[in-house]
């Protein structure tokens, strides 16, 4: 069965107004991104989705990960990953701590091996047992982008994955996420307020109203 | 839409019911009950436990004679008026009067790199214990203390120790020097955490600005401006310290006269004496305590109203210079003071601690001798451990709480309710005098229910339960100074980080052992040394909870202050601010060790 | 000093609100980070180590001379029945706390005691002995007659009238002591009355202490050597002499030498009246208004015959003594402690060898000088208790003893020991037990030998109360 995250008929409300309402189906590789002004209830759709939503929010609808409903799964059972604008890299821990936190468990040789190939795969090798800390944005964006991908995620969420960098990196770094979601072939979905991002997706825009 | 809401509600049990109830999330949920009952029932235990005494119910003392016995005994003590009046007016004062000073600092170097400064030598202060704070003040007014000593006998021809007053002045201008110096930090620096929030900080400084550019002097922008949206950030902290400065026993007993004493200490005299008939007396001491202290609480709020109306049409009469500059030298020339003063009574405190001979009117002791540090440190041994021993089991019981309780919170997506907030500052609020004497009661009453019950097992040691009431009792001074502390750390917390954890297949436990414990280190480490420093500092609660037989450096510090030996005392004094001294240089030395091996 | 600059930059970044701390800011050198640890490291070494040097102190093992004094196998039983129950276990031990030498001789009894019976003797330092009367009174009324918290109380004169009023007190133990004996208690009433009150086996002597003056000779060169003479010399160096606030021990005993003083001259009958139970009109009818039409009135209320005197001398002295008699330090101690800042010229104690003592310890100016006065001397002895429901009655008794061995006594009357004089009678002691007692030259500062050449007996126990009551009446509050 091919990878989907399918979002049926969600209506979000913040106290009893209505937010927004969507109901789409992604599929492995696609990208479908939502647009529109602060306010419009962007970051609660992610929220919702990652199984975070505060509770001043009320939703209907439910949401299928190839084809299991995780409506009300909780947030570290869901495989759903999230890309921020920042990195949100965890400072007390080292470049190669932080993909390890992300893997599943398994034996410790054949984790730093994973870890070390993919360093070496993104261009920072040797980078394992630097302090996040003291790297470039660009670096911190991939080694961001390495932790959700070790992590198996079954589905990706991108919040303003890239805002935060300069024109040319910024290029650069969105290549490299799409091609990671085209060749994991993860359903993803990006938030974002630039029109060039949602270009470069290739897949469906939704434009939400203020 | 009335379809839509009943199906939000049907959606929103289900979720609750499908949340996971592993052992972490359930001891989270349950924290705030937890906290609220170790809080709540100690307090009001107390209070009930002096109000029935006072109208004669005490079955502890064989005594069931409902009635007004004890406050006409009360209303009949010698001297009575007296000691209201000297509870009153020496909190009230010293509270204003470092109230005032605190407005000053902060008006005259307000957006100057002084105020750190200021800040920075002020705020040690904060962490020496009362009677340590007592013992150095008294030490430098008393005739023959450091002041004197340095004017004399060259100006002022003194060969022997002047006739003085102070300390044990009949006014208590002792205890308000003393309580005074010891409140200015506190308030300078809750006023300073206050504007360093950073949207509020940001926005005040702006305005600060703002009204300079429109011709304001600095000392009236401040006024005009920033107090305004200052004060109510300062109003609860205020309260506290008033509650605090009306009904402590440490200053008044180490500073303060004896004919008659404070309320406070003649409450605590009476608590103490042979004749049991004075408990009731002394119950209902308590509850007149109690009212003082609202009166005076009362009559704050009322002058605050007051001046607030006084003043709302000065606000905007475009009146910009009152005699700024003038006001500013007098501010340098008053902090300049405090210093100088603080310095002094350090310096003498540290002399006294290894002087051999040190006749007045000699600036400086004849010999030194570390004999006195010798012979105290050999006796010390006991009350090191407990003072240790108990600082760190109630500390790390108040960080556990706090932190499983901010925890509830971010996994409820609100904050603590209003009601957990406020029973948080009520052992800050209520004086403690007031109620210690009645938790000690009901304290007993369960002992002896429990020695009944367990009556075969004579050895049930009372020594652990007289530890355990004496950790109970600090908890409750302890908390909240570790829950505010902690909380606004916490809160401040990027949540994403917690979204991306969970999002790569974090556990809950895990999200919060992993990556927010991690995160909140230094805080943590900083709470820590604040709950240990609180907690050395306990004299009452550690003498009654313990039923006397649990000696701190505290308890023993005060017994000694006013004893044979001054040099004996300065160094417990020394050792009551080094133990929280020491605290501090371990949260700051360890996060410089821990999780940072991976820096380079 | 590096690490109080430390700490003031540290704790600049400290506050409540937001405790944030960026260490980032703080720009020290290695050398100072170095500095503050090894200060830390240091400070804590030192710590350690003077405590596990003053918990292993070592001291000369005491030999008991337990088998000496047993007279009969009966006795024998009793008291190795005592030795057998009362080891291992522990011992609170009341005691007032308030003297670090005092403290200091404790410590080494309890270090004592555990050696030669295993025996954890704790000090509860009291700030006055009516802590632990109250704390047993309190338990006798919630019924905890078995497992009190106070084993050992020391204790005399009104505290030890009111626990023995009140039945709160074991009897008849301390006469059957096998160190009891060496008080030679059948021609030493001193040991088996405290305050005139026969003390029926409840209490053990420790020490004896009378009331004896010192003086700065810097500061005067004529002490006065009566009562008479202190209301002049008074006058003449106004506020250089106070007495502690009644209740303090120290201060009831020198309104006590001034009462007894002033009645020296007084009819015999009057005098009388000193050595028996205080007494108040008021009072008295309600409860037997049949007896008191019979008693005379002297009798009846010779609490205001008695008192007049002292507080019309009082209302003539106070205005001369130290803060004008409008504050009154709390204890005896700060006595002392005044004397060392020059606030004090003059000044008295119960115990004379705390004078030197306190000079070897630069608590006191070298130009301290002891005398006693002309006029007599207020003298007694002070004792240790069991309360009826101590938890450990037996070690209670075999620390007391020991309190009560030629060792301990001997090392107690050491000047800079504690200096306590012994209660043990010299002569029927063993030559080597006598040579315990042998001590160095006399400090100048000491009182000489045989300078006490009157005794005045304490008066009944219940005129501390009647002191107490009408001086806080009169005095207690300043106007």
């Amino acid at each position: 069965m091919q990878p989907s995250l399918q979002i049926n008929n969600l209506q979000l409300f913040r106290q009893h107004d209505l937010l927004l309402s969507v109901n789409e189906q992604i599929n492995g590789g696609e990208i479908l991104t939502i647009m529109g002004p602060s306010g419009s209830g962007k970051s609660s759709l992610l929220n919702w989705l990652t199984g975070s939503l505060p509770s001043a929010f009320h939703t209907t609808g439910e949401v299928y990960l190839n084809g299991n409903e995780i409506t009300n799964t909780p947030a570290h059972l869901r495989h759903v990953g999230v890309l921020y604008q920042d990195a949100l890299l965890f400072s007390h821990l080292s470049v190669a701590g932080n993909i390890a936190f992300a893997m599943p468990a398994s034996n410790k040789k054949q984790r730093l091996e994973k870890i070390d190939d993919a360093l070496e795969q993104f261009g920072l090798s040797g980078f394992g047992d630097r302090h996040p800390d003291n790297l470039s944005g660009g670096q911190q964006a991939r080694v961001a982008l390495l932790r959700v991908l070790l992590s198996e995620p079954k589905a990706i969420l991108l919040d303003e994955p890239f805002s935060k960098l300069d024109v040319q990196l910024r290029e650069d770094t969105r290549q490299l996420v799409f091609e990671q979601i085209r060749y994991h072939q993860l359903p993803a979905l990006m938030v974002s307020h630039d029109h060039s991002d949602a270009e470069a997706a290739g897949g469906k825009i939704i434009t939400l109203a203020g | 839409m009335s379809q839509i809401n009943s199906t939000v509600v049907t959606r929103n049990t289900e979720q609750a019911l499908a949340q996971p109830t592993d052992w972490f999330t359930v001891l989270v949920k349950l924290s705030p009950k937890l906290l609220l009952l170790l809080l709540v029932v100690p307090v009001f235990g107390g209070l009930i436990g002096v109000i029935l005494p006072a109208f004669g119910w005490a079955p502890v003392l064989n005594q069931y004679n409902i009635g007004l016995q004890a406050f006409t005994a009360l209303w009949q003590t010698a001297g009575i008026g007296q000691m209201i009046m000297l509870s009153a007016t020496t909190g009230f004062i010293s509270t204003f009067v470092a109230f005032v000073i605190t407005l000053m600092i902060l008006a005259a170097f307000f957006n100057s790199v002084w105020l750190a400064r200021i800040q920075q030598i002020l705020s040690p202060i904060l962490v020496i214990p009362h009677a340590a704070a007592a013992i150095a003040v008294g030490f430098l007014i008393a005739p023959s203390g450091m002041l004197a000593r340095l004017i004399s006998p060259w100006l002022t021809g003194w060969d022997f120790a002047p006739h003085g007053i102070f300390p044990h002045d009949p006014y208590g201008l002792s205890i308000i020097v003393g309580l005074t110096l010891k409140e200015l930090p506190f308030l300078l620096l809750m006023a300073l955490g206050a504007l360093a929030q950073p949207e509020l900080g940001k926005k005040l400084r702006q305005q600060h600005k703002v009204a300079l550019n429109l011709g304001y002097c600095p000392m009236t922008a401040f006024f005009k401006v920033i107090l305004p949206s200052l004060y109510p950030l300062l109003r609860l902290p205020l309260l506290a310290v008033l509650a605090y400065a009306s009904s402590s026993v440490e200053m008044p007993l180490i500073l303060g006269p004896n004919t008659p004493p404070t309320l406070a200490v003649a409450i605590m005299h009476w608590f103490n004496d042979v004749d049991l008939n004075l408990r009731l007396k002394a119950s209902a001491g308590a509850l007149l305590q109690l009212v003082v202290t609202g009166g005076i609480l009362a009559l704050w709020l009322l002058a605050e109203k007051a001046i607030r109306a006084f003043f709302s049409d000065s606000l905007t009469n475009g009146k910009r210079e009152y005699g700024g500059a003038y006001f500013q030298k007098l501010t340098s020339v008053i902090t300049l003071l405090v210093v100088i003063f603080i310095s002094l009574a350090l310096v003498g405190l540290v002399m006294w601690s290894v002087a051999g001979f040190w006749r007045f009117p000699a600036l400086l002791p004849d010999t030194l001798t570390l004999l006195h540090w010798q012979s105290a440190v050999m006796q010390m041994g006991t009350p090191l451990i407990n003072t240790l021993v108990i600082g760190a089991i109630t500390t790390l019981l108040a960080i556990i709480l706090t932190l499983l309780c901010l925890e509830s919170e971010q996994m409820r997506g609100k904050k603590v309710s209003g009601f957990i907030s406020f029973i948080l500052y009520m052992p800050l609020l209520v004086p403690s005098i007031a109620f210690l004497f009645g938790l000690v009661l009901v304290q007993q009453l369960a002992q002896q229910s429990l020695a009944e019950l367990s009556h075969q097992s004579s050895n049930v040691k009372t020594v652990y339960i007289n530890y355990i009431n004496v950790i109970i009792t600090h908890l409750l001074f302890v908390l909240p100074y570790v829950f505010l502390s902690l909380s606004s750390s916490y809160r401040q917390l990027d949540q994403r980080f917690a979204i991306v954890a969970a999002s790569l297949g974090a556990k809950p436990s895990k999200v919060f052992f992993k990556v927010k414990l991690p995160q909140l280190f230094s805080a943590i480490l900083i709470a820590v040394a604040l709950g240990l420093a609180i907690s050395f500092g306990q004299y009452l609660p550690t003498l009654l909870a313990g039923g006397g037989r649990i000696s701190t450096i505290s308890t023993e510090a005060v017994t000694l202050a006013n004893g044979a030996s001054r040099r004996t005392s300065a160094v417990y004094a020394l050792m009551q601010m080094l133990l929280p001294l020491l605290g501090f240089i371990l949260a700051w030395l360890l996060p410089k060790f821990i999780y940072k091996s991976a820096q380079r | 000093m590096p690490v109080i600059k430390f700490f003031a930059i540290y704790c600049g970044k400290l506050n409540l609100e937001n405790l944030k701390l960026n260490f980032g800011e703080i720009k020290l050198s290695r050398l100072t980070l170095l500095l503050t640890v090894l200060f830390t490291l240091t400070l804590m070494l030192t710590l350690m180590l003077t405590l596990s040097v003053s918990a292993g102190e070592v001291t000369p093992s005491i030999k008991s001379n337990v088998k000496s004094s047993i007279q009969s196998n009966e006795q024998a039983e009793h008291w190795q029945n005592i030795e057998s129950g009362g080891r291992n276990q522990a011992v609170f031990f009341h005691a007032w706390g308030g003297d670090p030498q005092i403290n200091s001789y404790i410590r080494w009894v309890a270090q004592q005691v555990k050696a030669k019976y295993n025996i954890t003797l704790q000090q509860v330092k009291l700030t006055d002995t009516s802590e632990a009367v109250s704390r047993v009174l309190a338990e006798k009324s919630a019924n905890n007659n078995s497992q009190g918290s106070v084993d050992l109380v020391w204790i005399n004169g009104a505290n030890f009238a009111a626990m023995a009023e009140h039945s709160l007190l074991l009897k008849n133990w301390a006469n059957k002591l096998p160190n009891f004996a060496l008080t030679d208690p059948d021609n030493n009433p001193t040991v088996t009355l405290d305050f005139g009150v026969p003390t029926q086996g409840m209490e053990s002597p420790w020490g004896q202490a009378s009331l004896s003056f010192y003086y700065d000779q810097l500061a005067t060169t004529n002490p006065p050597q009566t009562l008479d003479e202190l209301l002049a010399w008074s006058q003449k160096n106004p506020g250089r002499f106070s007495y502690p606030k009644p209740p303090d021990f120290l201060g009831i005993s020198f309104l006590k030498y001034a009462l007894v003083v002033l009645h020296q001259q007084s009819d015999e009958r009057i005098k009388a009246q000193l050595y028996m139970p205080a007494t108040h009109s008021v009072t008295q009818p309600e409860t037997s208004p049949a007896a008191s039409a019979v008693t005379s009135p002297a009798a009846l209320n010779n609490r205001d015959l008695i008192l007049q005197p002292l507080w019309d001398f009082l209302d003539e002295f106070h205005p001369h003594l130290w803060r004008k008699g409008e504050y009154f330090m709390q204890s005896g101690v700060e006595m002392r402690r005044l004397v060392d800042d020059t606030e004090l010229s003059l000044a008295f104690t119960f115990s004379a060898p705390e004078v030197p003592a306190a000079v070897k310890r630069y608590d006191l100016p070298p130009s301290i000088r002891s005398y006693a006065m002309r006029d007599g001397s207020l003298s007694n002895t002070h004792f240790v208790g069991i309360p009826y429901n101590a938890s450990h009655q037996q070690s209670a008794q075999l620390v007391a003893n020991f309190l009560l061995s030629p060792a301990a006594q001997a090392y107690k009357q050491q000047a800079n020991v504690w200096g306590d004089r012994s209660v043990l009678v010299h002569a029927i002691l063993t030559k080597e037990q006598q040579a315990l007692f042998q001590t160095e030259q006399a400090h100048p500062s000491a009182l000489a030998v045989n300078s006490i050449k009157m005794t005045l007996s304490e008066p009944h126990p219940s005129w501390v109360k009647a002191i107490a009551d009408g001086w806080q009446a009169r005095y207690g509050v300043s106007q």
